[in-house]
């Protein structure tokens, strides 16, 4: 204990500068992939073609200074903050049921309004709930193969999250928390019979969501043959596809792409993915995967090198965040798998994703500072 | 027992597990992505290249109709098309609401239209010269024109029902349909980039040129077909039947050189005339023949050597035949009696024909029939054409065998009938009939020339000539003696039939009076089939009604087409025939007589006997100089103050002014040419001395 706080009291090194470069490039080039998915439309609409351009522009810059701010916030105090954390992340998804707190977009409430900002109640929760799991595994009592003791608490916790989440309604978030979650109980070493258990009872539960609502369930299944509904269910797939074939190995160049004419509806969001292939093709669509490799990649290893099992797993659960993310969303994009309304980190037009987003690597980049086997 | 709490060892091997299912995961989707964009890229990107692109159509412009020296008789003109561009209309509502008034549409329906999600949309098609002006004044936002073609047909009603007509986008009638593919060509495309809303962006526009329609030459001559409308105009108003028909051929090669019938209609209205009026009876509609029928009786039996001109036979006035019996027309005064064959010919004895046909047998017979072009289609580029309706040998009896041999019980289309006697005319040959003379694309380049086409020779040159004499002294001498052209060796045969109505049963009184004929005899170049449906004024024969039509297309058809006459008119004396007394005869009586000298019979009056004359009996008067006789009705008994008033419509001037001066009335007349209009009505009595209006109106108005 006495060694651990030591440790955590001074800083050994240099925070991992890779994380820092790839976060930095990715959220530099969401910003000129917003701006050209965005400028026609807004400057159609809105009458302003940065609308979108100034509004990310002041997120990465929240982001940035968030980060900061989290790198050289020693994680070892987030554990004292564990009971704040939870209160706060409980306190903002039940304002969202409150009428006139709760923005309602598109028959979702999804998002706080905060004087002229909007808050999207759920990123937040994604990020509580890495630090919570993360605390409550690597208590010293705890005994990973006992269920009770180990994985039910953050279970029930994101289970009750989730159903928040999931009355938005907003069933990609909720799946993606639940994965999230997920990935640090598997971290942290829970037996693998209990993980299968777990999925046996998670998976019909699932099955149920996805096909209770009937949207959800065309929607689910639509991926497989878009062209069944090319109007409806299908529209955005075959959309996507449509600025992802055209592309080509070095597309069509950047700004001059075709589909963002009203053909993909807000190619900001949630396809700008399809925007960047369309634009700059197979390789510049490689690259950013590859942005993303590298980062999940560093992430790792933070974990892998924390010098303590908190700071493992809160580092394996932080870069899940981005990772669960970004294959989901490319797995979307290109019809992998079926459409969930979830974004690119760094990229997509969304500013409390990207803040909080990059105030996860923040806390990342602070445990790399602590890792072992480096500058010591 | 020790507790297991997490441990780097545990997590080292978790991340290890994680880590592998990323990059298996990553590299997973960086195949689907590379599937996706380089196998099937070529499939996306043209799909895509669908919806990024509109089409506009670039209209090919439709072919032109000729006659067969070029004069136009369907054309196109360039009118406007009021179109609306959505993207650009600020307020539908207004835009609707100006326009509504303007276009005779009702408000909603325009704004429908211009609201609908599309780049463009036609508010209305092919607008009136006017109506595009006022549009224009309105000068609304986002309400714009195209051009496009409207069908236009010079001549008006002329021709109307061979050349059919255009409907919005395609032919719809007439040579306009059965032509389509090659008068419309192919339409072309402007492709241009639009984004999701419609809206052209900039990029490269694709042209594909349309292919222009080709143009028809017909082999009609619009003067010839001008001369037989005139005349069946003329037909129409004097005789006041059902419908009036004529076509005119070269028997030599085919070729229509007219065709009409009437009532018919204008193709540049369309939609104000029944539809009826549409079609082409003489191609669309079956006839039972008559006596012009007989001709492939005699035909057959010339050619079979089973006829001798100077054969005796006798005609009771009728014939029995399986204890039916068959009357002569002449069975009132009981036949006509002992004859020789051609006697029997030329006065179309019914008994007569009977033997001859008994002679030929039902096999023979039919085998002519058929050979003649009867019961089959005769190949003529015009849609509709019926086949018409001939007995299978199986069904024929003698009852059948001897109706068919005068004409009838079968059922022909006047066009059967052209191409049928045309084969006696040019020595024995059936011919397909021909209408389109060339084609020719729209660079002028010809790609279809019509050839005469032999479809059999059905008798010998020897007995075509044969019969063609034989038809020469029906003009002559016979019934047709009104058919006459001064000068000109004309053969031809009358024909009367009674009309079969619905359910194949004779209408009684109503009658088709044919004529078909040809000149001259040693050269045929012309070949005339006129006929009268369902006359309701005048005189029910051929000879009196269809034989003076005839006549009167035939001497300016000939005289148009330079055709030398045989004899130089006027080198020989004018022919004059003696007028037969009349008086105290009935109708048919008299019309027998005329008949024979070559005069037209015009009855005054409704019924009863002849009771005056002009010009008087004795009076000798040129060929075909018409009679007018007065019947006993005109002066009703008892009031000799009063007549009743006859039935002017129809006659000139000259026949109204004398028949009412004859009446002791006084003529109101206005206007000039036929009788149209009278009153009081016919059959109404009416005070000697009162005033009389008649209008009188040109045939070709």
């Amino acid at each position: 204990m006495i060694k651990e706080r030591t440790a955590a009291k001074e800083a050994h090194h240099q925070a991992d500068t890779i994380i820092l470069f790839c976060v930095l490039i990715l959220a530099g080039f969401g910003l000129v992939m917003v701006f050209s998915a965005s400028y026609i439309s807004s400057l159609e609409m809105r009458d302003d073609a940065f609308f979108f351009l100034r509004r990310q522009a002041f997120w990465v810059v929240l982001g940035l200074v968030g980060m900061l701010l989290a790198a050289n916030f020693n994680y070892w105090k987030w554990r004292r903050l564990v009971p704040l954390l939870l209160a706060a992340n409980f306190a903002l998804l039940a304002a969202l049921r409150i009428p006139g707190v709760g923005v309602e977009v598109n028959e979702a409430t999804r998002w706080i309004s905060m004087g002229g900002l909007t808050l999207q109640p759920s990123e937040f929760s994604k990020l509580v709930l890495v630090i919570f799991t993360a605390f409550y595994l690597s208590k010293k009592n705890v005994n990973i193969h006992n269920f009770w003791e180990s994985s039910f608490v953050p279970l029930a916790v994101m289970s009750v999250t989730f159903l928040f989440i999931l009355i938005q309604p907003d069933l990609g978030t909720a799946v993606a928390l639940a994965l999230i979650t997920a990935v640090v109980i598997f971290v942290a070493g829970i037996p693998v019979g209990q993980l299968l258990a777990l999925a046996a009872l998670g998976l019909p539960l699932l099955a149920y969501l996805a096909l209770s609502e009937p949207y959800r369930m065309r929607r689910i299944f639509s991926f497989l043959d878009p062209w069944a509904d090319p109007l409806f269910s299908g529209y955005h797939i075959i959309q996507s596809l449509y600025a992802l074939g055209p592309g080509g190995l070095f597309g069509v160049g950047l700004g001059r792409s075709r589909q963002k004419l009203y053909y993909l509806p807000e190619p900001q969001n949630d396809f700008i993915f399809a925007i960047i292939g369309e634009e700059l093709g197979f390789l510049g669509a490689l690259t950013v995967m590859l942005l993303f490799f590298i980062l999940i990649w560093r992430g790792l290893i933070v974990s892998l090198t924390a010098p303590d099992v908190f700071g493992s797993l809160l580092a394996a659960g932080l870069i899940s965040i981005v990772a669960v993310q970004a294959i989901i969303n490319i797995g979307v994009v290109t019809g992998s798998i079926p459409v969930t309304g979830i974004n690119l980190p760094f990229i997509s037009a969304g500013g409390s994703s990207l803040f909080f987003t990059m105030f996860a690597m923040g806390i990342l980049m602070n445990i790399s500072r602590y890792s072992r086997g480096k500058g010591t | 027992m020790v507790r297991d709490t997490a441990s780097h060892l545990h997590i080292r091997k978790r991340l290890l597990t994680l880590f592998a299912l990323i990059v298996l995961l990553m590299i997973a989707l960086v195949v689907r992505l590379g599937y996706i964009q380089f196998v099937l890229a070529d499939e996306l990107t043209e799909k895509a290249w669908d919806q990024w692109n509109r089409t506009i159509t670039a209209r090919s412009s439709r072919g032109n109709i000729y006659d067969r020296h070029g004069r136009l008789m369907a054309g196109s003109a360039t009118v406007e098309t009021v179109v609306a561009l959505p993207p650009q209309i600020e307020d539908p509502r207004f835009t609707a609401r100006a326009l509504a008034p303007v276009l005779q549409m009702s408000e909603n329906r325009i704004y429908e239209l211009i609201t609908q999600k599309r780049a463009a949309v036609y508010v209305k098609r092919k607008v009136e010269e006017e109506v595009a002006r006022e549009v224009r004044i309105l000068n609304l936002p986002g309400i714009t024109f195209t051009q496009e073609t409207k069908r236009f047909y010079p001549n008006g009603t002329l021709l109307s029902q061979l050349l059919g007509f255009v409907g919005m986008d395609q032919g719809w009638g007439g040579l306009e349909i059965y032509f389509e593919e090659d008068l419309k060509g192919r339409d072309g495309s402007i492709v241009f980039p639009t984004d999701n809303l419609g809206r052209a962006i900039p990029g490269t526009h694709r042209f594909v040129p349309p292919k222009e329609g080709r143009d028809l030459y017909l082999t009609i001559d619009e003067t010839i077909q001008f001369i037989v409308e005139r005349e069946l105009s003329r037909a129409m108003l004097e005789y006041n039947p059902n419908r009036v028909m004529a076509l005119v051929v070269n028997p030599q090669t085919g070729e229509l050189l007219a065709a009409a019938s009437k009532p018919d209609f204008n193709p540049n209205n369309y939609n104000d005339y029944d539809k009826q009026y549409w079609r082409l009876y003489p191609i669309t509609d079956t006839f039972e023949p008559g006596s012009t029928f007989k001709l492939i009786t005699l035909a057959a039996a010339v050619e079979e050597n089973l006829y001798r001109a100077n054969e005796g036979f006798f005609c009771p006035g009728h014939a029995t035949i399986s204890g039916y019996t068959i009357r002569c027309w002449t069975a009132d005064r009981g036949g006509h009696g002992s004859i020789n064959f051609l006697e029997a010919v030329l006065s179309s004895c019914n008994p007569a024909f009977i033997v001859l046909g008994e002679r030929l047998g039902a096999q023979k017979l039919f085998e002519y029939i058929r050979a003649f072009g009867f019961g089959s289609k005769t190949g003529i580029e015009y849609p509709g054409e019926s086949s018409g309706l001939i007995f299978r040998p199986a069904q024929v009896g003698p009852l059948e065998l001897a109706t068919t041999s005068f004409g009838q019980g079968v059922s022909v289309t006047p066009l059967q009938q052209v191409m049928a006697i045309s084969a006696i005319a040019n020595g024995g040959y059936l011919l397909r009939p021909r209408l389109v003379k060339e084609m020719r694309e729209a660079d002028g380049q010809t790609v279809r020339e019509s050839q005469r086409e032999v479809i059999r020779q059905v008798i010998s040159r020897d007995t075509a000539e044969k019969v063609a004499l034989i038809m020469e002294e029906v003009v002559l001498e016979g019934s047709g003696v009104n058919a006459g052209v001064e000068g000109y060796r004309i053969a031809g045969k009358t024909g009367t039939a009674q009309k079969v109505g619905p359910g194949g049963v004779y209408v009684p009184g109503e009658y088709i009076l044919s004529f078909i004929g040809f000149a001259p005899v040693d050269n045929p170049q012309v070949l005339i089939y006129v006929a009268v449906d369902g006359a309701r004024r005048g005189p029910q024969w051929g000879s009196q009604v269809s034989a003076p039509l005839f006549q009167a297309m035939m001497k300016d058809i000939l005289s148009y087409l330079e055709i030398p006459p045989a004899k130089p008119i006027g080198e020989e004396e004018l022919r004059l025939v003696k007028v037969p007394a009349l008086i105290g005869l009935s109708i048919n009586e008299a019309g027998a007589l005329l008949d024979m000298a070559g005069l037209i019979l015009k009855p005054v009056g409704f019924e009863g006997m002849i009771v005056e004359q002009t010009p008087k009996a004795g009076a000798e008067v040129p060929l075909h100089t018409s009679i007018l006789v007065y019947l006993e009705d005109l002066w009703p008994e008892g009031d000799s103050g009063v007549v009743l008033m006859p039935d002017l419509l129809g006659m000139t001037i000259k026949d109204a002014g004398e028949v009412l001066a004859r009446l002791g009335l006084r003529m109101e007349p206005s206007g000039s040419g036929i009788a149209v209009e009278q009153d009081p009505a016919p059959g109404v009595g009416i005070r000697k001395g009162r005033a009389v209006k008649v209008s009188f109106s040109s045939p070709l108005q």
